[in-house]
C-alpha cells in the first residue's frame, strides 16, 4: 500500500512535467504509400525486386531539440517477402550557433545533382541505385556538428564504424554483375571515419572545401591468400577524399561543379598483394537553364581519371570504391535532362539521357507523373539501356523496363 | 511631426510627382517583422482549382523571408529562404528533404513562377525605388477609394520581366489596391487586386488576387494567423531553420 501511494506521489510530480512537455512539443508526420511494379521491355515479364511500398517520417520537436525517424516497409510482390526498415532515427539540437545531430542519419555533401564525387558519407543501397537523392542511401550511425557564422558554415562529422554498400548478392533480376554469393571479406576491424566541410559565399557564388577519411563503400580485390588454396581476398580500402564544390550564376545559367581527389590504400595483410595504394580524381559539372516556358534543362558531365596505382594491378583492373556511382560505368559521360510541369503541377514530364563519351553505351529515360486529385499521383516511367558487347549497359539491356506506380501522400 | 508632414503632403496631393508618391509609399511605416499562414488557390481557365498551404516569416519589409510548405502533402517539408541584398545578387535557397540538401537556386530569373502560381519571384520581391521611373497619371476612384495612379517603368538595372506597371494607390493609407503589369511586348499580362486589414497600426495585406490574362489563369493568396512585430530573431533566416517547421 505504501509503495502504491509513493508511486502516485511520483506520478503527481511527473505529471505536470509530462503535461508541460506535451503542450510545448510539436509532432509532425508525413509519408506515402507507393505500390508499383516493373516490367521488362523485351518480353513484358515482371522484374521481381524489392521496393519501398510505404514510407513514414515522424518528427517530435521540443524547444531546440527534435527527434526524427524515417522508416520504410520494403516489399517484394513475387514472394511476399517484406521487411520493416528504420532508415533514419536521430536527434537534432538547434543551438543559436548551428546544429548538432546524433543518430542513424543520411547526409548529403556536394553541389551537383545526384552524381557527387565528394558525397561519400553514406553507403548506397544497390536495390535503389536508380532512384535519386536520399532514396538510394543507407543511414549510418553518426554525429555531426555544423556551425554557422555569417556566410560561413563549418561542419564536422564522425562515424564510429564503417558501413559498406547494401549489395544484392544472388539477385537474378538485378542488372549489374554481382556474384551469387557474398565474397569472403578479410577479417579486419573497419574502424572509424570522419570528415570536415567548410562552405562560404563569395560574391554570388557558394564555395566548399571538404575532407573525408574512411573506407571505401564498395569492397574490391586487394590480393590473394595462398593457403589452403589460392583465394582472392576482398576488403574495403582505406580512402581519403579532398573535395571542392561550387555553385555560381552566369546570366540566366546556374553552374554547379564538384571535384574529388581520392587517395586509397590497402592496409590489409594478404600473401600476395595486388594493390598497395592508388590515387584518382572524379569530377562532375552541371549547367542548368530554365526556358521562358518553364522547361528546366540540365546538362551534366561526369568524369573519372586514375592518376597512379602502386601494385601489380593495372589501370583496367582497378575499381573505384567511393565517389559517384556512375564512375563504375564510365570514365567520361554526359547526361542531359529536361523537365516541366503543366496544369498547375498536376502533370510532370521528364526526359533524360546518359551517353558514355568513351565507350559505346547509352541510357534513355522518360517519366510522366499525373496527379488527378491532391495527394495522389500516377507514375509511368520507361528506361532503356543500350551498349556494345563488353560494356555495362550491354549487360543491362534486358533490364530496360517500364515502371508503373501509384503514390498517395499523407 | 511625421504625421503633420504627411497630412500637408496629402493636402498638396496633386502637386506631387510620381516619384514623390512612390517615395511616400516606400517610406510609410511597415512592420519590422511579420509571420502568417498562407493559402494559395490556383484556378485554371476551366475553373479547376488546386491549393497550396505554407507558413511564412519575414522581416525588413520582406527582404528576408522564409517559407515552409505544408500542402500538397508531397511538398510538405520543402522550404524556401530568400535574402535580398543591396550590393549583390539576392540569395535564394531551397531545402529539399528528399535530397537532404539545401540547394542554392538562381535569383536572376525573376520572371519564373513561384510554386506554379501566377506570382513570379519578382512579384514577391520589394521594388527598388531607384530602379524604376514613376509617372503620375490622373487620380481615380476604385471601389469608393480615392487613389493615386502611377505608371511604373522598370529601368534596365531592375532586370524586370515587365515593361510597365500601372498601380492604384489609396491616398489615405498609401497602400496599393490594384495593379496591372505589362509584358516586354507592352501587352497586359497580370491584373492584381489587394485587400488589407489593420493590425497594430499597420495596414497589412490579407488577400491578393492575381490574374494572368494571357494564360487565363488566376491565383488567390489568403493570409491568416497574421502576426506583426513579434520580435523575430534575424538568425531565423539561416539555412538550418529551413529544415524544421516552426511551432507557429
Amino acid at each position: 500500500m505504501k509503495k502504491i501511494s509513493k508511486g502516485i506521489r511520483y506520478l503527481q510530480l511527473l505529471l505536470p512535467l509530462l503535461l508541460f512537455n506535451l503542450l510545448n512539443a510539436q509532432l509532425n508526420y508525413s509519408g506515402s504509400l507507393n505500390p508499383g511494379n516493373m516490367y521488362r521491355l523485351s518480353d513484358q515479364s515482371e522484374i521481381s525486386l524489392p521496393f519501398r511500398i510505404a514510407e513514414a517520417e515522424v518528427g517530435y520537436s521540443l524547444g531546440d531539440f527534435e527527434i526524427k525517424t524515417n522508416s520504410a516497409f520494403e516489399y517484394r510482390w513475387s514472394n511476399n517477402e517484406n521487411e520493416l526498415q528504420l532508415r533514419e532515427a536521430y536527434i537534432t539540437w538547434y543551438p543559436n550557433w548551428g546544429e548538432v545531430k546524433v543518430g542513424k542519419q543520411i547526409h548529403a555533401w556536394g553541389a551537383v545533382d545526384g552524381n557527387n564525387p565528394t558525397d561519400n558519407l553514406n553507403p548506397y543501397d544497390y536495390y535503389y541505385m536508380f532512384l535519386s537523392g536520399a532514396e538510394r542511401k543507407v543511414g549510418t550511425v553518426s554525429g555531426s556538428v555544423k556551425y554557422y557564422w555569417k556566410d560561413l558554415q563549418i561542419e564536422g562529422l564522425f562515424i564510429p564504424e564503417h558501413e559498406g554498400n547494401r549489395v544484392p548478392f544472388g539477385e537474378q533480376a538485378f542488372p549489374l554483375n554481382i556474384p551469387d554469393l557474398r565474397p569472403f571479406l578479410i577479417d579486419k576491424e573497419r574502424g572509424r571515419e570522419f570528415g570536415f566541410r567548410i562552405q562560404t559565399t563569395l560574391g554570388s557564388s557558394d564555395f566548399s572545401l571538404s575532407y573525408f577519411d574512411g573506407r571505401d563503400r564498395s569492397f574490391t580485390l586487394v590480393g590473394y591468400n595462398e593457403l589452403p588454396n589460392l583465394m582472392p581476398s576482398v576488403f574495403y580500402r582505406k580512402t581519403s577524399v579532398l573535395g571542392f564544390d561550387l555553385v555560381s550564376f552566369i546570366g540566366d545559367f546556374t553552374n554547379r561543379f564538384e571535384i574529388g581527389y581520392f587517395l586509397t590504400k590497402n592496409d590489409t595483410e594478404v600473401d600476395s598483394i595486388t594493390i598497395n595504394d592508388a590515387s584518382y580524381i572524379q569530377f562532375a559539372g552541371q549547367v542548368e537553364y530554365s526556358t521562358e516556358n518553364d522547361i528546366m534543362l540540365s546538362v551534366q558531365i561526369i568524369g573519372s581519371e586514375i592518376s597512379e596505382i602502386n601494385g601489380t594491378m593495372t589501370k583496367d583492373e582497378f575499381q573505384t570504391g567511393m565517389g559517384t556511382p556512375f564512375a563504375t560505368f564510365t570514365d567520361l559521360g554526359l547526361s542531359f535532362s529536361a523537365s516541366t510541369n503543366y496544369y498547375d503541377d498536376a502533370l510532370e514530364l521528364m526526359g533524360n539521357t546518359f551517353i558514355d563519351l568513351k565507350d559505346s553505351q547509352s541510357m534513355l529515360g522518360a517519366s510522366v507523373k499525373y496527379s488527378p486529385i491532391n495527394n495522389w499521383k500516377i507514375n509511368v516511367s520507361i528506361s532503356k539501356f543500350m551498349g556494345e558487347e563488353g560494356t555495362q549497359f550491354y549487360n543491362m539491356e534486358d533490364f530496360s523496363h517500364l515502371k508503373v506506380g501509384l503514390e498517395f501522400h499523407f | 511631426m511625421k504625421k503633420l508632414i504627411f497630412t500637408i503632403c496629402m493636402g498638396l496631393g496633386y502637386s506631387q510627382t510620381g516619384f514623390e508618391i512612390a517615395k511616400m509609399v516606400d517610406e510609410k511605416p511597415s512592420p519590422n517583422d511579420m509571420s502568417n499562414k498562407t493559402k494559395m488557390v490556383l484556378t485554371n481557365s476551366k475553373g479547376k482549382s488546386r491549393s497550396n498551404a505554407m507558413m511564412s516569416k519575414s522581416m525588413d519589409g520582406n527582404k528576408k523571408q522564409i517559407i515552409w510548405f505544408l500542402e500538397p502533402k508531397d511538398d510538405k517539408g520543402v522550404a524556401f529562404l530568400k535574402i535580398e541584398h543591396d550590393d549583390k545578387d539576392d540569395e535564394m535557397r531551397m531545402w529539399l528533404p528528399a535530397f537532404k540538401k539545401v540547394r542554392r537556386i538562381s535569383s536572376k530569373k525573376k520572371g519564373d513562377a513561384f510554386m506554379g502560381s501566377d506570382l513570379s519571384y519578382e512579384d514577391l520581391s520589394s521594388r527598388d525605388l531607384e530602379e524604376n521611373e514613376y509617372k503620375r497619371l490622373d487620380d481615380e476612384i476604385v471601389d469608393g477609394r480615392d487613389c493615386y495612379v502611377l505608371e511604373i517603368l522598370p529601368k534596365k538595372e531592375a532586370k524586370s520581366s515587365y515593361s510597365k506597371h500601372v498601380s492604384w494607390i489609396e491616398k489615405s493609407t498609401l497602400m496599393g489596391v490594384k495593379e496591372e503589369s505589362f509584358d516586354k511586348r507592352g501587352e497586359l499580362k497580370k491584373k492584381k487586386k489587394y485587400h488589407f486589414t489593420d493590425l497594430k497600426g499597420y495596414h497589412v495585406m490579407q488577400r491578393v488576387f492575381v490574374e494572368d490574362v494571357q494564360k487565363q489563369h488566376s491565383t488567390e493568396v489568403t493570409f491568416t494567423d497574421i502576426e506583426v512585430d513579434s520580435g523575430i530573431d534575424e538568425k531565423l533566416f539561416q539555412e538550418k531553420n529551413l529544415k524544421r517547421l516552426p511551432r507557429k
